[in-house]
């Protein structure tokens, strides 16, 4: 008997403290903020203790405590499953959340609803809490309607702006179309399992699992951004940078990749599941590193990198790597909230400025920014031996090595040259070169919030990796012995990617403008997806729908105005028949001769 | 038959008989005002309550005495039908010559 299975709960309960006094008491001093940070610090430190047990005994705990309901055969209950997953990444999330709190605290100093923005910022990770410890799909459910909620909130924080709010509702909209998938897995589960727990579900092991994992890989693609449902991520950006750190980075979207991870047991006997996963991440990680090199926007580039990082960590699940994809997420949330910290302190520095091509010789200006900018973008791009290295390299080699799409692997391959060319495109455009924006900005970095935060996940950007994948325990064997240009593939490509970009970028210089070509063009308007099935699939849904349910409509009535061709008929035939001319008085005349003729003939016949 | 009407006819047989043959030209054939056919029309009318009032006063056959009424009353909803037609014609063109009728086709 120890203290696990408390200090995990105690850990999780401490988060709710702060809603349960704000609805309570209803206090809003100005300290509030400083309390969920600090909350969260508290929370972090105490799931240290759970995990550190669990490192070193491997010790799993599954919570059942309260029994909520029973429908007929199927019994509802509060579980909490505590394993390798849920006890890795609550401590990643804690910490990251922490440092995004403490930066929110600088970023959103000036905004008098923060103590606002704060709660949501908390209920968003209570939601996420409760999705990875859930041990049955209910609970999984709840905590995920929970975090694209509370998405939807967030985005749409400066609800005054419009373009805010309709990526609020693009968010919520694209994860519904995924949450049918969910629902459907459910209710595959319920049928042919009676269970929604996962323990009787992988113990029953049914056979034909097509149905439920193709609806699960429907949430994946809706949650975490995968090809068809991917352009809510990018417009997501409008929400404030904290938010994108916290959701659109680490913590959301790879919700849809955990649920995938969560059902690997299921997984790895489907082949073609597993190929469809393995296609749909090639696909996505491509085309959105594809749409991230034209991008103008800093936030926008980092969030299709962070799609580009999803689509990778699908398509480790699809190679049948869901431990290797755990340890992407785990160590992606360091680096890539980090990257948007680093944006967001540019932004506010350069007053609100996103767009890169106003940007330039920060280098000088913030060189704290700038190391954690460049720093971040080597961890991304899969430096040797920074954090990116231990997950990002590994998955690269296993694909490699492992007996899989050859197509699947070359998009791989390609985008992952691709994440060097538009981190090269961030770091040169924002960092290197003369100022283009104007002269008159304050910038400053000298705010400890900022600092420590930034600090925290620097050190956590260079040694989470190393560290992680030293304490875990062995799971899955990685491949150990491959020809050697197997080995340094991943080192290659990137290295092409970024004196590709360098280049290119310096060429920039000496460009005259010229009129974009058609693959800039596709590039920069995202592959015409969100254009194309923003405006005809609405349109033709509703022209469709008005044309019958009126045409409908006038046809009913068209056939009780059956009188009314009826009188039409009549009226055009008796036009085409009727010889009179309405000379009447011919045919008055007419009449009286042919009478008078008549009597005549009558008398004189006798 | 000729005959017959010229030999056997009095005076007031052929009074009556040249009323209705007169009326009966007159509706038949008019110039341009189609009050004009409407009011042979009644003349039509009249000659022939006329006729059958005589008839059946000569012939003291009771039980027809009611048909001149009945010819009465139909003549006046006749009556009221063609004048309310002259009105139709009048209210479009103002007058109600005849060769307007022309322009009414359909």
């Amino acid at each position: 008997m120890n203290m696990f299975s408390s200090l995990m709960l105690a850990s999780l309960s401490v988060l709710t403290l702060p809603i349960m006094s704000s609805i309570l008491n209803t206090h809003k001093n100005s300290t509030y903020p400083h309390h969920v940070k600090n909350i969260i610090s508290y929370a972090f430190i105490t799931s240290l203790i759970p995990t550190m047990m669990f490192i070193h005994s491997g010790q799993e705990t599954i919570i059942s405590n309260w029994h909520w309901m029973t429908i007929q055969t199927l019994k509802l209950s509060l579980s909490f499953k505590l394993d390798y997953f849920s006890m890795i990444f609550v401590p990643v999330a804690l910490f990251v959340t922490w440092s995004i709190m403490e930066f929110s605290l600088w970023y959103m100093h000036s905004d008098p609803y923060i103590t606002r923005f704060f709660k949501y910022l908390l209920t968003f990770l209570i939601t996420m809490m409760i999705l990875v410890t859930a041990n049955n799909l209910f609970q999984l459910f709840i905590g995920w309607e929970g975090v694209g909620i509370m998405s939807f909130l967030l985005i749409g924080w400066w609800y005054g702006r419009t373009d805010a709010n309709t990526a609020a509702l693009q968010a919520i909209l694209y994860n519904r179309i995924g949450d049918i998938g969910f629902i459907m897995a459910m209710a595959w589960f319920l049928f042919n399992t009676n269970t929604w727990d996962l323990q009787q579900i992988f113990m029953l092991d049914p056979n034909l699992t097509n149905l439920p994992l193709l609806g699960l890989l429907l949430a994946a693609t809706g949650k975490s951004a995968q090809f068809g449902l991917h352009p809510w991520l990018p417009s997501a950006m409008e929400g404030p940078t904290p938010v994108s750190a916290l959701l659109h980075s680490s913590t959301m979207v790879v919700a849809g990749v955990f649920l995938l991870i969560r059902f690997h047991p299921l997984m790895e006997n489907n082949k073609t599941i597993q190929s469809l996963t393995l296609c749909l991440g090639a696909i996505t990680t491509l085309f959105t590193a594809i749409c991230a090199l034209t991008q103008n926007d800093i936030k926008k580039i980092i969030a299709f990198s962070t799609s580009s990082q999803l689509g990778l960590m699908i398509v480790t699940i699809g190679i049948n790597q869901p431990y290797l994809a755990f340890l992407h997420i785990c160590t992606h949330a360091f680096f890539k909230a980090m990257l948007f910290m680093c944006s967001g302190s540019i932004i506010h520095s350069l007053n609100d400025e996103q767009d890169i091509r106003k940007m330039g010789g920060l280098f000088n200006a913030m060189p704290f920014t700038t190391t954690s900018l460049i720093i971040g973008s080597l961890a991304l791009t899969g430096m040797p031996f920074l954090t990116g290295f231990y997950s990002k390299d590994l998955i690269i080699e296993t694909a490699n090595t492992s007996y899989t799409n050859a197509w699947a692997l070359l998009m791989t391959l390609i985008a992952t040259s691709l994440t060097a060319v538009y981190s090269t495109r961030i770091i040169f455009f924002a960092l290197l070169g003369q100022p283009r924006f104007l002269p008159l900005t304050t910038i400053n970095e000298n705010n400890p919030f900022l600092i420590n935060s930034i600090k925290r996940l620097l050190i956590g950007s260079i040694f989470a990796g190393f560290f992680i994948s030293n304490n875990i325990y062995p799971t899955t064997i990685p491949e150990m012995t491959m020809p050697i240009y197997m080995k340094l593939t991943a080192l290659t490509v990137t290295i092409l990617g970024f004196t590709l970009a360098l280049e290119l970028s310096l060429i920039t210089h000496n460009l005259k403008p010229e009129h974009p070509t058609n693959m800039f063009k596709f590039s920069n308007l995202l592959g015409y997806y969100p254009t194309i099935m923003h405006r005809l699939p609405p349109l033709a849904n509703l022209s469709m729908s008005q044309k019958s349910a009126s045409l409908l409509l006038d046809s009913i009535w068209l056939e009780n105005i059956l009188p009314k061709s009826i009188s039409q008929f009549q009226m055009k035939t008796s036009i085409l028949i009727s010889t009179q001319k309405g000379q009447i008085k011919l045919y008055f005349l007419s009449f009286l001769i042919t009478l008078t003729l008549s009597m005549l003939l009558f008398n004189l016949h006798e | 038959m000729i005959n017959f009407i010229i030999t056997n006819m009095s005076l007031v047989h052929i009074n009556i008989f040249l009323a209705f043959t007169v009326s009966l030209v007159g509706l038949l054939m008019y110039r341009s005002h189609l009050i004009s056919s409407l009011l042979c029309l009644e003349g039509i009318i009249l000659s022939l309550f006329v006729i059958a009032t005589i008839v059946v006063l000569n012939t003291h056959f009771t039980l027809a005495s009611i048909i001149p009424i009945i010819l009465l009353v139909f003549a006046a909803c006749e009556a009221a039908l063609g004048l309310s037609l002259l009105v139709i014609v009048s209210n479009t063109y103002g007058v109600d010559h005849v060769q307007n009728l022309n322009l009414l086709q359909c």
